[in-house]
């Protein structure tokens, strides 16, 4: 995973640099941030849509729409169920109940090109940072299903 | 598993509440609190209730004639007590599907994602015992992951049993009191339900499970079974899910119903070619339903192999998409139904047809009512199968699938009226402004749109597909539907979500062995191996789906425009509906409306009535009020995510009163009164919130 140099650097979260073995100082997400304001880059969404099509897609679809007993990852149905909650939380889920029949084998970067491809399909945009491969790391990062106004 | 602890207090109330029966004795022994049952304190003169059946009866009402909880008070219930089911099994659950049932004074249900067997005081929400089986990579298989909707109880007044299907598909029956395995069930409790199924079945991977629970008449289990969703179908010669009787008591297998029928059996020559012989699936995954006094288990069948494609099950296809009912005790077919010939659709029966006793021309009929996917009532004389209300056969489309077969006719019920959109005009979208309007006007144009029965089309770009309404999902789905035996009243959830069936070629028979299959063109036809099962060695080698665009508008095969439903709401509606004239009595929206409806950028200003929400819920009837809980979450007036439960008057629909949920209902609601007090318990979980089983009652002294 890399980091692209930071544009407007608010400040420095070392801990998430190591973690996520990167050198290069990362923008933060600072505290209270949404998923409106790029926490995912394109390159992790183009990851996360292979790995979607390998892990996800034969029982969420290809169009993210669900089936029966697979709820819908886009449009209303998903933004209304993960409204008010933290990229973090639906990390959580992904992580440790899916797939279905081999649930917490994805790694945790995985599951975060995962994530990431479901913010797109969703269109919240892309940014600078690539989402974290931890949950910890994302609890600040509000899924909010109508943009900010500002 | 343990036995419960047994405190005096515990005892004394449990004694009142049991009676004098030889169970009771059996369970508390030579107890020394006998002399005190009578003055226990806070003794109530009204008796205790029970839930005997996933559907409180083997009628499947989900009635109650309870009415503690009322119009009056219904806002002021508080949580009783209630339950995660986290610890149950290796992780956590986000989708509980269980209605408990209440006998003397204990819940038993199947929770957690091991879905392990459970009994919990009815009054504490305290666990008294808990059976699994661990079944390993057979239950990984499964095509029905999770806890499922329930377990199902029988006694013959001195044995008491606990019966369920386990998710590797294997009967368990358990000692009501203990949890322990009753070893004269089968081989120590257990029937392994992948054997003596009239077909040859690898144990471990064949595909074949089930969420219903058993149902259980005049000391028989019947069992059902269910199979991996067929868009994609793996294979042409899937399992079959043939309906089997067993004796209660020993698990001997009784009999077999054959719904693919073989050669030489009713209902084979309703198929072309003999494709009965190698189709699969047909399965009952529903729950069904018992009128004991006739004899008779009521059916309801699914369709054979592949949900959008029937060119290997050419003919009207017997019995797909049909209510069959059987004898209980040897399971020979009485009458059968068909509701949808050769259905294209996935019009699989979803739930039990409920049974009633209504008044036609002056006299009380035995009839049923069975809700659908389809979103019409199909009312019908429950020892004939003849219709109380003509359904008459009316011309319909035929698509341009190659190889496909088509049923001329299909069955459309003259009363009572369809209880939800059915097909898709244009003065059915979006209509919240003009703008909003002409978009979906402009998105519809990429889409074949008619009347029910509009067949699923080839998908090419610019005709994507056919849009279905209502969608694969339904309308109604495996919840049901409730019924108030005092006004003949059957009440429904239903939702209108519409979704499109396209039909697209494919060569890779490891993939699928079907020459068409469900998909969008533009894609790679994709294993579906949903939810579980592995493919046989390794996944063929496949592009990823196509991008969705993010900022031009929704990809092909997914209808919203700016992000809002295709379809004027409601979302999700309640319907109640009178058989004593087969008309509809009341409708309303059923849920708040959705975050992203009331906030939407382009509706500022404008007032929408409440829209409700799409989701598969089951409404409970009691003596004055008809409760359910909402569908998916919403942030209500203080910010806090969460769904409400909500009572309506069951002669108007009026709102009499909510309380605050902080999950969606995902099971449906149950009701019983214990030591005086009315509970109401609910399944609820999704999203971010995992599993829990919620009691509620009005304040006051435990």
């Amino acid at each position: 995973m890399t980091f692209s140099k930071p544009q407007r650097p608010t400040f420095i979260l070392a801990a998430a640099a190591v973690i996520l073995g990167g050198s290069v100082v990362a923008r933060a997400q600072s505290p209270g941030s949404t998923v409106w304001s790029g926490v995912y880059t394109d390159e992790q969404a183009d990851r996360g849509k292979a790995a979607y099509a390998a892990n996800c897609a034969s029982c969420h679809g290809d169009t993210l729409a669900g089936i029966d007993v697979a709820p819908p990852l886009t449009g209303a149905g998903f933004l209304n169920n993960w409204n008010g909650t933290s990229a973090g939380d639906l990390f959580n889920r992904i992580k440790t109940t899916m797939p279905l029949n081999a649930p917490a084998t994805l790694s945790g970067r995985t599951v975060a090109d995962i994530e990431a491809f479901i913010f797109k399909a969703n269109g919240f945009p892309a940014g600078q940072v690539a989402l974290p491969p931890a949950p910890p790391m994302m609890a600040n990062m509000k899924i909010v299903s109508q943009k900010p106004a500002n | 598993m343990e036995r419960e602890p047994k405190s005096a207090m515990f005892e004394i109330s449990r004694r009142r509440m049991l009676g004098e029966t030889a169970a009771m004795v059996a369970l508390a022994g030579a107890g020394p609190f006998k002399a005190f049952a009578a003055t226990a304190p806070g003794a109530s003169s009204l008796p205790d209730t029970e839930w005997r059946h996933y559907a409180a009866d083997q009628a499947s009402t989900r009635y109650s004639p309870l009415d503690q909880i009322n119009a009056d008070n219904f806002s002021d219930l508080e949580i009783a007590w209630s339950f995660k089911t986290d610890a149950l099994g290796a992780r956590k659950e986000y989708q509980f599907e269980a209605t408990p049932l209440l006998v003397k004074g204990r819940l038993y249900l199947a929770a957690g994602s091991r879905r392990d067997c459970i009994a919990l005081d009815a009054a504490s929400g305290e666990l008294l015992w808990m059976h699994r089986l661990d079944e390993g990579q057979r239950a990984l298989n499964s095509p029905r992951q999770l806890s499922g909707h329930g377990v199902s109880y029988w006694t013959d007044g001195t044995k008491e049993r606990i019966l369920y299907v386990t998710t590797g598909y294997r009967l368990v029956s358990l000692d009501a009191a203990t949890g322990i395995p009753d070893p004269d069930f089968g081989t120590n409790g257990i029937v392994d339900l992948k054997l003596d199924f009239d077909q040859q079945l690898d144990p471990d991977t064949a595909d074949v499970g089930l969420h219903a629970t058993p149902l259980i008449a005049r000391d028989t289990v019947v069992v059902g079974a269910a199979h991996a969703a067929g868009d994609v179908p793996a294979v042409r010669r899937n399992v079959k899910g043939y309906v089997r009787g067993f004796d209660v008591r020993t698990g001997k297998r009784k009999w077999i119903f054959h719904t693919i029928p073989r050669k030489g059996e009713f209902g084979y020559d309703s198929w072309l070619n003999g494709d009965a012989d190698e189709a699969g699936n047909g399965g009952v995954w529903a729950e069904m339903s018992a009128d004991e006094e006739l004899g008779l288990v009521y059916v309801p069948v699914e369709l054979p192999t592949g949900d959008e494609m029937g060119m290997f099950r050419r003919g009207n296809a017997l019995f797909g998409e049909t209510l069959v009912a059987l004898d209980i005790e040897t399971g020979k077919r009485r009458w059968h139904y068909q509701l949808v010939h050769h259905g294209l659709w996935d019009r699989d029966i979803p739930c039990a047809p409920i049974l009633c006793d209504i008044p036609v021309d002056g006299k009380l009929v035995k009839a049923l009512a069975q809700p659908t996917k389809q979103a019409f009532l199909y009312v019908l004389n429950r020892e004939t199968g003849k219709p109380i209300w003509p359904i008459v056969e009316r011309k319909v489309e035929a698509g341009d699938v190659p190889g496909e077969w088509y049923a001329p006719t299909q069955p459309f019920p003259t009363k009572p009226p369809a209880y939800d959109v059915q097909g898709v005009t244009i003065d059915d979208l979006i209509d919240f402004t003009p703008a909003l309007r002409a978009k979906a006007v402009e998105l519809v144009k990429n889409y074949k749109i008619g009347p029910l029965y509009t067949p699923p089309v080839v998908s090419k770009p610019g005709r994507w597909g056919t849009i279905i309404s209502p969608g694969i999902q339904g309308g109604t789905n495996w919840p049901g539907g409730c019924y108030d035996p005092e006004t003949h009243t059957v009440f429904v959830y239903s939702k209108n979500q519409p979704g499109v069936i396209g039909i697209i070629p494919n060569t890779n028979m490891t993939v699928s062995q079907f020459p068409q299959v469900h998909g969008i063109s533009g894609e790679e036809p994709r294993p579906q191996v949903a939810m579980g099962s592995e493919t046989n060695g390794a996944p063929p080698p496949r592009r990823p789906a196509p991008a969705p665009a993010a900022a031009a508008g929704p990809p092909p095969g997914f209808l919203a425009v700016d992000g809002l439903p295709l379809l004027k709401p409601p979302y999700g509606r309640i319907t109640a509906i009178d058989l004593t004239k087969g008309d509809l009595k009341w409708q309303i929206a059923h849920g708040e409306t959705p975050d992203n409806v009331r906030n939407h950028p382009a509706l500022k200003g404008l007032k929408i009535p409440r829209t409700g929400r799409p989701g598969n819920l089951g409404p409970l009837v009691t003596k004055t009020l008809v409760i359910c809980g909402e569908a998916g979450f919403y942030t209500n007036e203080y910010g806090v995510r969460g769904a409400m439960l909500r009572a309506y008057d069951k002669a108007t629909g009026e709102e009499k009163g909510a309380v605050y949920m902080p999950a969606p209902q995902s099971g449906s609601p149950m009701t019983y009164r214990l030591r005086g007090k009315q509970y109401i318990v609910v399944a609820i979980g999704g999203g971010n919130y995992s599993a829990e089983l919620v009691a509620f009652r009005l304040p006051g002294a435990a």
